[in-house]
């Protein structure tokens, strides 16, 4: 039997589509499920913000205060838990220490810190000689704006 | 009435630590220099470190510009390491 050579070429045509669009099906990437997130994107690191401040005479190895105190005792170092989260490249933690029954500083110490998530700083002062009684108040600044403060009380 | 002396915290410690890391040093400024007619390594040497003995340190900051220490160029803008 003869075959028309129209057809001939009609059916190679035909194969070569089907092969180019096999090939294609290959390349083709899988199709995302419906339901499917968007591909995740690098996520902006979160601006640095102190969240906590907690006072106490003793320190955990993940240097939050064992315990939560506002009121020391005269020979008791004294421990300020500054609790953060976000990142920078640089922070500058200040800690200012003062005596408010006459307004004087007692200390001041700065922790240069670059978080990359969430951290804690711990600040500390001590006195040999023990601490008067009275009232105190530290502020904790983050590149010079104050950003926690709180009370506590030697008796 | 005499005034209550002032409390003394000239004995007071201090000290602060962190979970998180310290800032990464600054890197050192890149001093940079651009040649004109008539320079020389030696000449730049002399200008930046007082000494034309030290021409080769230039040298070894530029290798990707330079290929040979007598072959500078007005207009190449050369790397001036630290003394």
């Amino acid at each position: 039997m003869r075959t028309h050579p129209r057809f001939t070429h009609l059916a190679a045509l035909l194969l070569c589509c089907a092969a180019v669009a096999a090939c294609k099906k290959e390349e083709a990437p899988p199709p995302a499920p419906a339901t499917a997130p968007a591909a995740p994107q690098a996520a902006a690191p979160a601006a640095f913000a102190v969240t906590s401040l907690d006072l106490g005479k003793q320190l955990g190895p993940d240097k939050k205060v064992t315990e939560s105190l506002t009121v020391f005792a005269a020979g008791d170092t004294i421990y300020a838990s500054v609790g953060s989260t976000g990142a920078s490249p640089n922070v500058a933690l200040k800690a200012r220490w003062t005596y408010e029954e006459d307004g004087q500083l007692v200390n001041e110490s700065v922790q240069t810190i670059a978080p990359t998530g969430p951290a804690v700083t711990e600040f500390h002062i001590g006195k040999p000689s023990g601490w008067p009684p009275g009232k105190y108040k530290v502020v904790i600044s983050a590149n010079d704006q104050p950003v926690q403060s709180k009370m506590y009380e030697v008796k | 009435m005499a005034d209550k002396p002032k409390a003394d915290f000239s004995d007071v410690t201090a000290g602060s630590s962190s979970t998180a890391p310290a800032p990464a040093p600054a890197a050192p400024a890149v001093r940079t220099y651009t040649v004109v007619r008539g320079d020389t390594l030696s000449k730049i040497a002399k200008q930046h470190y007082g000494d034309a003995n030290r021409w080769k340190k230039i040298f070894e900051a530029n290798t990707d510009i330079l290929k040979d220490p007598d072959r500078i160029f007005p207009g190449q803008v050369l790397k001036i390491p630290d003394a």
